[in-house]
């Protein structure tokens, strides 16, 4: 019985490791085939991402369209391949945008504390209490439409979220001995955040900011979907799936159901992926 | 921190997107299957569908949008003229054939060059039971002639207006004006009940008003936000004509939602704005399609910007247009390609002069042949290539994507550089106001129609002082014509006027005319007699509109 109960016991978790681990292995073999397609996408796309047929609109998957072709005759596939770059490119600038400001603010905040943290605090705190998309959509009828104001925005509403889980990352860090040792030895905060603490957040901000990428990825979509973001004849994914929407109602749904699931499966995998790598990069981090 | 806590948010994204996958795999469930192939190949065309077999209790028809007002003096798109067709009446009516007859005027004479007389009816009452008098069709013309109101323009020659019998009105003209009578069974020329109209007010037009009109149908009730009634016009003076209907309720949606509605039979019909919608209804055995004659042609029309200033450019673009694949992918195939900028409905009179004119012209091929494409190619190195893109503008919407990537594909084919740049919806119909919008494009596509048949009303918009000129094109001869062809009320000699001024502007390519959509009308097959011409904007169409059965 107790043998019995032991081996049940440790057998569960090994299954479990390894459900997780394919579901890992799957994820990061399709993001890897995607990035991979999104940079050789003029060597691999079979057609060019705009070229117009019509003698072959509105074709079902297969013959010489591998997913079919939308509304003027234009490659699916190719387009995607070609829509990958922007699509994934988008979200990587948003990202590396919002993480400037936001390790900023809260590294700031953490350090100095006093004022200068109630003030970021309550400026993060309106921040979020104004909801994402009004605040994008408002700074987009302001500065004008378009990839880059919509990468702007969203990074400006992404910011204060990186920048509270900084400030929380960064409290517990300077609560560690080695800061201390530091500032006795008359080492400026400046050289100290730069040099010895943000470099000690970037594993759990890491396995945080890939998590962050998938949604991202959805809000840069949206956008472009709303006619705020990339525009046509871009290949973005989600124009494409907005380009596509028209076909819906005659029957045709390849247009919007081939961008819609490659923005699904790609938001799908990076959330394994990210929970994984920051699983694995928090553990480092703890010990 | 918990970790937990630090991804909760983020868990979240995961089944948003599992969710969008679902979804979409749902549409895809729903949707016919992708081999479907939704080009309508037995769709009738006419100006009217089968007559009405009987009397109906009621029905339900759809709209895209709710009407602004039914004050037709402060505004009259679609939406307010498909339902006030019905409710107004004018000097004139526009018949299903599009062709014009006297209504409210029982004659309308040219005693001379300039003056034109309305012999009125003395038989007429409006929905209050007062009777329409001359003083009423007086004060509604200089009502409609005031600046600033819809259809103004129509009275543009007008120089004196007045009461000259007890049934009679008298309107003198700077010069003679041959669509004046045609422009008076449109908006101009309807009349209003003076009294109701003065004691409404700023109200007047408002859902909370009565109408002022004496048609088939009255205004019952607007419930803003959800529907319009029109209830059968007690003792209507044209018993002949009565309405077959007792209440029509009128609803507005979205394209989606009108399949919907019909197929579903929440609803019995529609006039569809893009005939592309009728694809997935010619599935329905419930509904009947059909289509009639109409003014509507689809341009790419040229701006001021400076690309196409050059007409060998705006002409090598129009032979290299594959207008075959944009009726196709644009319309379903309900679409003609078309060579020029004004559809068939606009020719009321000399129809087989029109015709066999409309067959003679080039330049504007359906589907561009090698040939074409050389001698566009030749065209473009006569002229040299402009240094900037052309550029086209775009709204987004469906119709306007395919448009504008065949005019890159196009210029592409030739060796011209084109680009497509978006302009938001809502600011897509100030290109006709803004220069500053025209600035960002040298083309914008647009679907354009005129409310008379008759062609010399489009072709003015080529004279050199015409607003909508935009690209400057110059012709003192083109210019004469539309003064000589607009004074000339013999149809045979303005047909010939008419024609010259087609070919003028089509070989110069003012715009570039792309398709020719008809009108098209989705029914239940439950009733039936509606025209399916252009004519419902103007003619009291759901008077007709009754049961298919006996």
């Amino acid at each position: 019985m107790s043998s019995l109960s032991t081996s049940t016991l440790a057998s569960t978790p090994v299954i479990g490791r390894k459900k997780r681990d394919v579901a890992y292995l799957v994820s990061l073999g399709f993001l890897i085939v995607v990035v991979a397609a999104a940079l050789l996408a003029p060597w691999v796309a079979p057609y060019a991402a705009n070229a117009v047929d019509f003698t072959a609109i509105w074709q079902a998957p297969g013959g010489a369209h591998l997913l079919g072709t939308d509304q003027v005759g234009q490659d699916l596939f190719s387009r995607l391949i070609h829509g990958a770059r922007e699509s994934l490119l988008g979200p990587l600038a948003l990202l590396a945008l919002a993480t400037v400001f936001g390790v900023t603010i809260g590294t700031v905040a953490a350090w100095n504390g006093g004022w200068i943290d109630v003030v970021l605090a309550r400026i993060t705190d309106v921040m979020f209490a104004f909801p994402g998309l009004l605040f994008v959509v408002l700074v987009i009828a302001v500065f004008g439409k378009g990839p880059a104001t919509a990468i702007v925005a969203l990074a400006l509403a992404y910011a204060p979220v990186i920048a509270k889980f900084t400030r929380s990352l960064a409290l517990a860090e300077m609560a560690r001995p080695y800061v201390d040792a530091y500032r006795v030895q008359g080492v400026g905060g400046f050289f100290l955040c730069v040099r010895y603490i943000i470099p000690n957040l970037t594993p759990p901000l890491l396995g945080y900011l890939v998590v962050l990428f998938g949604e991202g990825l959805m809000s840069l979509a949206t956008l472009s979907f709303l006619g705020f973001g990339a525009q046509p004849p871009s290949s973005e994914w989600g124009l494409m799936v907005q380009e596509g929407q028209s076909g819906i109602i005659q029957g045709h749904i390849w247009p919007t159901l081939v961008p819609g699931a490659a923005i699904a499966a790609v938001v799908v995998a990076v959330n394994v992926v990210g929970v994984r790598l920051s699983d694995r990069l928090n553990s480092r981090f703890e010990r | 921190m918990k970790r937990n806590d630090r991804f909760k948010p983020f868990a979240r994204t995961g089944v948003i997107a599992g969710a969008a996958a679902f979804t979409l795999a749902l549409s895809a469930c729903n949707a016919a299957g992708p081999q479907a192939q939704s080009t309508p190949t037995d769709v009738s065309f006419g100006p009217t569908t089968s007559e009405a077999a009987g009397k109906i209790g009621s029905f339900t028809w759809m709209i895209t949008q709710e009407p602004a007002t039914f004050d037709l003096d402060v505004d009259s798109a679609t939406a307010e003229n498909t339902i006030m067709s019905n409710v107004c009446e004018r000097l004139m009516q526009l018949q299903p054939d599009l062709t014009t007859t006297p209504h409210l005027a029982e004659k309308a004479e040219w005693t001379s060059d300039t003056t034109v007389v309305f012999t009125l009816r003395k038989d007429v009452k409006f929905h209050d039971g007062s009777p329409m008098t001359a003083d009423d069709v007086l004060w509604s013309m200089q009502r409609h002639a005031a600046k600033g109101a819809d259809e103004s323009d129509e009275y543009a020659n007008v120089t004196d207006m007045a009461k000259t019998g007890d049934n009679q009105i008298t309107v003198t003209m700077k010069q003679r004006d041959a669509i004046f009578l045609q422009a008076m069974a449109g908006n101009g020329g309807i009349v209003l009940n003076r009294k109701v109209v003065e004691a409404q007010g700023a109200n007047y037009g408002s859902p909370s008003a009565p109408d002022a009109c004496s048609g088939p149908l009255k205004l019952d009730k607007w419930s803003a936000g959800s529907s319009i009634t029109l209830t059968k016009a007690a003792d209507y003076w044209d018993a002949d004509n009565a309405a077959m209907a007792d209440t029509i309720t009128f609803r507005w949606a979205d394209d989606n939602a009108i399949v919907n509605a019909l197929t579903s039979g929440e609803a019995q019909g529609a006039y569809l704005d893009s005939p592309a919608t009728a694809g997935p209804l010619q599935k329905s055995d419930k509904v009947q399609i059909a289509q009639g004659p109409s003014t509507n042609v689809w341009s790419l029309i040229a701006t001021e910007r400076g690309a196409l200033k050059d007409e060998r450019i705006r002409q090598a673009l129009s032979l290299a247009l594959n207008r075959q694949g944009v009726a196709q992918a644009a319309f379903g195939g309900l679409a003609k390609p078309w060579k020029a900028p004004v559809g068939p409905g606009s020719w009321g009179y000399e129809e087989p002069t029109f015709s066999a004119a409309y067959e003679a012209l080039a330049g504007a091929p359906a589907q561009p042949s090698n040939e074409d494409l050389d001698k566009a190619k030749k065209l473009v190195q006569e002229a040299g290539a402009p240094a900037e893109p052309i550029v086209v503008a775009n709204s987004g919407d469906s119709i306007r994507n395919v448009i504008s990537s065949a005019l890159v594909e196009a210029a592409q084919k030739i060796g011209l550089k084109a680009e497509i740049v978006t302009i938001p919806r809502q600011q897509y119909g100030d290109f006709y106001s803004d220069a500053s919008l025209r600035a960002q494009a040298d083309l914008f596509s647009d679907e354009y129609y005129i409310s008379k048949n008759d062609p010399v009303g489009f072709y003015k918009n080529g004279a050199s002082t015409a607003k909508v000129n935009f690209v400057k094109f110059a012709s003192e001869s083109y210019d004469n014509k539309v003064k000589e062809a607009q004074a000339t009320t013999d149809d045979a000699a303005r047909a010939k006027l008419a024609i010259d001024l087609e070919k003028q502007w089509t070989d110069a390519v003012v715009w570039i005319p792309v398709a020719h959509t008809p009108a098209t009308i989705a029914m239940s097959k439950d009733i039936s007699g509606a025209p399916s011409s252009a004519s419902f904007l103007y003619y009291p169409w759901a008077a007709d509109v009754g049961s298919s059965k006996k």
